[in-house]
């Protein structure tokens, strides 16, 4: 009996190394027709990070319909805790030799994640700018083309974009008593003490907050935006580490604690203990004022010196089951009404537009108009918000940052 | 295997051999591939074969000894406070129990309640905009929050210390008044009673000694649990020191690989570290009981 087993196993491993991954047939996006052809009666399986009802709901409700009406396809949204979860599914089967027929199609991805994959070679490339509405994108922006630091090399299509904005209540402070910039904010803690703080990094926004710090101390983005030197890093860095060190008493708690991320920070404002969050929805902090999380007198504004934007992509494996479909949806994504749609707050979400405004028809100009029209106060100004726009750095520098953050100002460990 | 489970050597071996997998497969399996993988090199660094280097930048962390502190000091404060107040109520709810019924009920209310659940409601409650801040606020003893004592987010970790004792008390109590109520102590202190001893003398020489063993190894369960979990010192700790659970897992969590295979070289450390208090714990204990029981 065992003796078979054994067999049984060797035949299966032999079979299995012996036979050639089967080499995946992808669709030319170039061909368009071919592509919505190949794509129907498909299921499309759609990674996303499910942490938001308001964007769950907003997904099913836009994209589901139009891809069953439209293009015959189904839309299976898969939530995830973590982007990394569908990063790791598709590692693992590449690893087992899965190269067809993997479980994601879709990813809704980037910076490290998109990183991570990009080094695994994990990512079907050249086929973004391509679809059919890549063309009302701006590939040569830099801040479509490079996802922190790295190119996009046609490996990831826009969805979305994110800006990072200070939030202030109007009912406690006037606008023009408010800092504009770092440096002004440096001598308002001092001026306020115990009303700020900012989530402790690696929490997203607290590292965001602090690599702005570092643009405006070593004066502008565009020294750390590829590649990574170390030495001028640590020079420019000291100054900042400095700063914050010296800025601590005058935190919230003197800067023995710090929230450890944007939820703690929002709570501290809505009950008063400090004077300022952040928020990253570029169309604005109305669904965090509906949903009670903001006072209703709570107003987002951008520094003079600007804050950083990134922009969110949809990637497809290389091992997708369903690429056709796939690259339908991320140019169903791209629709002018369906990105106009995703920026009203009212449609619950508020993300960023990927399109070029002068690149669509005067209808959809004008529904697009009619929607910033509509943002009001709890929206900055959009063309303010793209003004203001830094760009992010290359990963090194986040890591460097972080774990710098972490050494001498939570530890504070002495600096050499 | 009728046989086989006739044979009186064998019996308790097969019976225990479903348990004794499961622990020792999951939690025996866990401990050994946390000890490869803490000595394998990571990823894309170059080094081949086998390496301490995760043990040394472990051990080169200056927040290493400090966080043992705090999590020691935090474990065996929230073991001495849950085993003190768990005995002095269920000796209390001895007396009254059997005429109200529902007060036990009430006492062990925290016993399904997710810790983290706690932990957001010690927030609510203790946090510097929490209830009673804003009761002190209102009734004019404080001008505004941040004049209401640091209780969460603490270097004493008060707010953590108050979660596990809500959580603990009613775990040591519910067990002690199991305790209690057995034959064997009601028994021995009416014979202590009808041979002239106090209350007093009852309760030190007869009932706390006859408890106390039970009492211990829930005491351990509680020493082991408030030394490794880490979700309530993450939501209600500072920032820093860290405690040695928060510690690993914002290691496992990193960006970087090379995070992971110190974060399982910190884990059996504290599996360590917990192994030897429990075991010295229990030594020193048993002993006291037993000379105490004299």
């Amino acid at each position: 009996m065992r003796r078979t087993w054994l067999a049984a196993i060797a035949v299966v491993a032999v079979a299995c190394g012996a036979a050639d991954a089967p080499t995946p047939d992808v669709p030319d996006p170039a061909d368009w027709d071919a592509v919505v052809e190949r794509a129907r009666g498909q299921t499309v399986n759609l990674h996303m990070w499910g942490g938001s009802n308001e964007i769950n709901a907003f997904v099913d409700d836009h994209y589901g319909p139009r891809l069953a009406e439209e293009y015959d396809i189904t839309l299976n949204r898969v939530p995830l805790a973590d982007t990394a979860d569908a990063v790791a599914t598709v590692l693992s089967e590449l690893d087992a030799d899965q190269t067809v027929g993997g479980a994601v199609d879709l990813i809704w991805i980037n910076g490290e994640n998109f990183a991570t994959m990009d080094d695994a070679d994990a990512l079907l490339r050249g086929w973004a700018p391509l679809l059919p509405n890549a063309e009302l994108v701006d590939w040569d922006d830099p801040a479509i083309a490079f996802d922190a630091g790295r190119p996009v090399d046609g490996a990831e299509s826009p969805w979305g974009s994110a800006q990072f904005q200070f939030v202030y209540d109007a009912d406690r402070h006037d606008l023009d008593e408010l800092p504009r910039s770092y440096a002004e904010l440096a001598d308002w803690i001092v001026a306020n003490p115990g009303r700020f703080t900012y989530p402790s990094p690696p929490a997203f926004h607290g590292t965001r907050f602090v690599k702005q710090w570092f643009y405006e101390l070593s004066g502008g983005p565009d020294r750390w935006l590829d590649g990574f030197d170390e030495a001028a890093y640590d020079e420019a860095s000291a100054e900042l580490w400095d700063l914050l060190d010296d800025l601590e008493p005058y935190l919230w708690r003197e800067g023995q604690t710090y929230p450890n991320d944007i939820a703690d920070l929002d709570r501290l404002f809505a009950n008063g203990e400090v004077d300022l969050t952040f928020t990253q929805l570029p169309a604005g902090i109305d669904g965090q004022i509906q949903a009670g999380v903001f006072p209703e007198t709570a107003r987002p504004y951008v520094f003079d010196t600007g804050g950083i934007g990134d922009t969110h992509y949809l990637a497809i494996p290389v091992n997708a089951n369903a690429p056709a479909a796939a690259m339908v949806l991320a140019n169903l994504a791209l629709e002018p009404d369906l990105q106009i749609a995703k920026l009203d707050p009212a449609n619950g979400w508020g993300d960023g537009i990927v399109i070029e405004p002068d690149r669509i028809d005067d209808d959809a100009r004008s529904a697009l108009q009619a929607v910033e029209d509509s943002l009001g106060e709890t929206a900055v100004d959009q063309a303010e918000l793209a003004a203001a726009q830094l760009p992010e750095t290359v990963g090194a520098y986040t890591d460097a940052i972080d774990r710098d953050w972490d050494r001498f100002i939570r530890q504070g460990q002495p600096r050499e | 295997m009728r046989t086989l489970l006739h044979d009186e050597r064998l019996r308790p071996w097969l019976l225990l051999a479903p348990a004794l997998t499961v622990v020792g497969v999951l939690a025996g399996g866990a401990i050994v591939q946390a000890a490869v993988r803490s000595v394998s090199p990571v990823r894309g660094s170059g080094e081949t074969g086998l390496t301490l280097s995760a043990y040394r930048s472990l051990l080169a962390d200056p927040e290493l000894p400090r966080s043992l502190l705090l999590t020691l000091y935090l474990a065996t404060t929230s073991t001495l406070l849950a085993v003190v107040l768990g005995i002095a109520a269920a000796l209390a709810l001895r007396q009254v129990a059997a005429r109200s019924r529902w007060l036990t009920t009430v006492f062990q209310l925290p016993l399904p309640i997710p810790h983290v659940v706690g932990a957001v409601a010690v927030l609510a409650l203790l946090g510097q905009s929490g209830l009673f801040s804003r009761i002190a606020g209102s009734a004019g003893l404080i001008d505004d929050a941040a004049s209401f004592p640091a209780l969460v987010f603490d270097p004493l970790a008060i707010g953590i210390l108050a979660e596990y004792t809500w959580k603990e008390v009613p775990f040591v109590g519910i067990v002690a008044l199991a305790l209690l109520r057995s034959s064997r102590v009601t028994e021995q202190e009416a014979a202590a009673r009808s041979l002239g001893a106090g209350p007093w003398q009852r309760l030190r020489h007869v009932t706390l000694p006859l408890v106390l063993p039970g009492v211990l190894s829930v005491a351990v369960i509680v020493f082991a649990f408030s030394f490794g979990a880490f979700e309530v010192p993450l939501l209600l700790g500072a920032s820093f020191p860290e405690t040695l659970p928060v510690m690993a897992f914002r290691r496992h969590t990193d960006i970087s690989l090379a995070a992971r295979p110190e974060a399982l070289a910190l884990s059996l450390l504290m599996a360590a570290v917990a192994v030897a208090c429990v075991a010295l714990a229990m030594r020193v204990a048993r002993r006291t009981i037993r000379e105490e029981g004299r």
